[in-house]
């Protein structure tokens, strides 16, 4: 069963053995998982509940309705944009289908560094391999490598660059090319069309437009989520309060911690550490139309400037991007017929994203009630040296790739480089907040895992230190930047801690 | 014309005047807030109290929108269409009354300091829907310029909403060589389902 909640009419009030608060990589997966072992589990999903049927392929309609403040997310400093999904699904409504598990060396940072000795490949395996069925997470074809991402392959393989096509989560592609905006031919398989599906047929109850807004965890007896029945402007409708044995907490890297920090729980370091993977796109432009937003966006994976197993703190990734006219218009510098002149060539465009493996560190801080929570975070200096050299081998590849005119997305001062260009003229132009159109999918990090409890929020499984029967399950737990896209890893984290709540057996049931 | 927000009508002031200079540093400081995309609980709860209309922006904020959007949009092109013959603006109007009061809710004071800014930091005796062209293009790059961080980040949020409204519209697509969706053939589209 899923239901909307303003159609009810009523407040919200029951009662089951978990509630689940949110319906994305992590919230989905532990909600399907308990649903499936015979648990009463209830899911608040603060966004609406879209299907295919609702999405237009046009960026006015689902940038609002897919998004948390409608891809307008900011910093507090407005320095950079943060994507995050408000809707049933998630992020995996919108996301782009990168399918790794967590890269080895990551694993064994987070068990040498954060005290967490459980977390082994091994130990892990079992979670990934039924993710990954779940999601049917394949090899994508070689027929189904785009145009761009065949050109940068292209650009990658003449300069030497270690790259590699990539495994993804789709089922009988059309190649239309909108996955950002939600999959019309439900070829993409988010959360949406496995878990939350496989969830409600297993009995759960998910609620769309449920926004949580307290937990209450007594040190005995049942726990409450007390929230708000809200409307797709996210104005209260109504109330909500349910009972349950225990509390799944998947609202993602900004919403847990800001839930946590309402709710006085999970101690002093709710909502610190948060990391980025900070992103910028530089744009290239080929001589004829190689129209790049249609097939799939990414296939193709460039992970020459990473090494994990020498430097698990740091690198960076390149990645090939396209998009529809309004987010590349906002990702082309200035305004007027300058911007216009670099419109014109839409057609001809293809990117290529710089994403950080950040190792500055931010913070998420409770908003007031309904109000948003405040997100700060500001690049370290070696990090800005990171993203002016990953931009400046962005515009390497690109050239190389066949692009005969490279802008560097400097907002208010852009450096257009033709072919042949002294490419050392981005790293002598200033590389920070507010200069350049940074953005983040891959918030993380504010709840993190680890096993003393003065420098983590929660255990192993994703339960609070010292707040049992209250877990996390999104990417807020990573101890660390990951360093490579997360899906699966949420994904595969949330599993193991459903069914550590299923083994805890009647101790979290009714 | 509807007007579901009447209480922001007595901001309209349509010749510079003290009043309407103390009004504006109100709007200001609402306006550095912006900026920062923080919004006070009060702003947020006033914002929300208001009930959802026809048009979230009156005629003067509409008209101030339509102007800033055709200097940020153009083209240069003779035959291209002007702002006003889409529903470009319309579209962003839509897509605020959609959005949380949080965010929303001092965008029309956003405008209003677009209005004013020729007085507040050029020192002209004329707001910006007075101004002809390439004075309001000369006008809004000085906002690119300026030294205030909060002023450049404010009007790249403004340019921002703009390129939503102007390049969600299909007529603009063919300037640029966009093809548009490929919906399934169920939902009208050309691919088949």
């Amino acid at each position: 069963m899923i239901e909307s909640l303003p159609g009810r009419g009523e407040d919200l009030v029951t009662r089951a053995d978990v509630c689940v608060i949110g319906s994305g990589a992590g919230g989905a997966v532990a909600a399907a998982e308990l649903a499936a072992a015979g648990r009463d589990v209830v899911v608040l999903e603060q966004g609406e509940h879209w299907t295919r049927r609702d999405f237009t392929q046009r960026e006015d309609d689902m940038l609002p309705r897919l998004f948390e403040e409608a891809g307008m997310r900011q910093t507090v400093d407005g320095g950079i944009t943060i994507l995050q999904g408000r809707c049933v699904g998630g992020s995996t409504v919108h996301n782009l289908c990168y399918a790794f598990r967590t890269p080895p060396a990551i694993l064994r940072m987070w068990r040498e560094q954060h005290a967490l000795p459980e977390l082994t490949e091994a130990a892990l395996a079992e979670s990934f391999a039924r993710v990954e069925a779940n999601l049917r997470v394949k090899p994508i074809r070689e027929d189904e490598v785009n145009t761009l991402n065949r050109l940068l392959r292209s650009g990658a393989e003449q300069l030497g660059y270690s790259g590699f096509v990539t495994r993804h989560n789709r089922e009988n592609c059309v190649k239309a090319g909108y996955c950002l905006l939600g999959c019309s031919y439900d070829a993409k398989q988010s959360m949406l069309v496995t878990y939350v599906p496989r969830a409600s047929e297993a009995g759960a109850r998910v609620y769309a437009n449920a926004r949580a807004e307290r937990i209450e965890a007594p040190a005995s007896g049942p726990r409450r989520v007390l929230g708000h029945i809200v409307d797709g402007a996210g104005r209260s409708r109504g109330s909500i309060a349910v009972e349950a044995r225990a509390i799944v907490l998947a609202a993602g890297a900004v919403g847990s911690p800001d839930l946590l920090l309402r709710s006085g729980l999970g101690g002093p370091e709710v909502g610190r550490h948060l990391h980025l993977h900070p992103s910028v796109m530089v744009a290239g432009y080929w001589p004829e139309p190689i129209h790049a937003y249609r097939g799939i966006p990414q296939s193709y994976y460039i992970d020459e400037f990473i090494d994990l197993e020498r430097d698990p703190h740091s690198g960076y990734v390149l990645m090939p991007i396209a998009g529809f006219p309004v987010l590349v218009a906002v990702n082309t510098p200035g305004f007027g017929r300058e911007h216009f002149r670099q419109m014109r060539d839409f057609s001809k465009l293809g990117g290529l994203l710089v994403l950080l493996h950040d190792r500055s560190e931010g913070s998420v801080r409770s908003g007031a009630s309904l109000g948003k929570p405040e997100i700060r975070y500001a690049l370290d200096a070696k990090d800005r040296g990171l993203l002016a050299e990953g931009m400046r081998h962005c515009a390497e590849v690109l050239f190389a790739a066949g692009a005969e005119r490279v802008v560097v997305p400097f907002l208010l001062d852009p450096l257009v480089l033709e072919r042949g260009a002294d490419l050392g003229a981005i790293a002598r132009r200033e590389v920070r907040e507010g200069t350049l159109p940074i953005a983040s999918t891959h918030p993380q990090s504010t709840c993190r895992m680890g096993g003393d409890p003065a420098s983590s929020v929660v255990n192993a499984f994703g339960e609070l230190h010292g707040v049992p029967g209250v877990f996390v399950a999104d990417m807020s737990v990573f101890p660390t930047s990951l360093g490579a896209p997360p899906q699966i890893t949420t994904a595969a984290l949330a599993d193991r801690t459903a069914h550590h709540i299923i083994a805890r057996g009647s101790e979290l049931a009714g | 014309m509807p007007n579901d927000r009447p209480s922001r009508r007595s901001l309209l002031v349509p010749t510079p005047t003290r009043r309407g200079f103390l009004r504006l540093a109100g709007a200001t400081a609402a306006f550095s807030a912006l900026a920062q995309l923080q919004v006070t609980p009060a702003a947020t709860a006033a914002a929300g109290a208001q009930a959802p209309g026809d048009r979230f922006f009156d005629d003067a904020e509409t008209e101030i929108l339509t102007q800033l959007m055709q200097c940020v949009v153009e083209t240069g092109l003779p035959d291209a269409p002007r702002v006003r013959d889409t529903r470009a603006v319309a579209t962003v109007d839509q897509v605020c009354r959609g959005l949380d009061p949080a965010i929303s809710g001092l965008l029309p004071l956003a405008l209003r300091l677009v209005e004013w800014s020729p007085l507040v930091f050029d020192l002209r005796f004329a707001r910006f829907t007075q101004l002809a062209a390439d004075e309001q293009d000369a006008s809004l790059r000085s906002w690119t310029t300026s030294r205030f961080q909060l002023r450049r980040t404010a009007f790249l949020g403004l340019r921002n909403l703009c390129f939503l409204g102007w390049y969600s519209q299909p007529e603009v697509w063919s300037l640029i060589g966009y093809q548009g969706p490929l919906l399934p053939r169920a939902a009208g589209g050309r691919v088949p389902a």
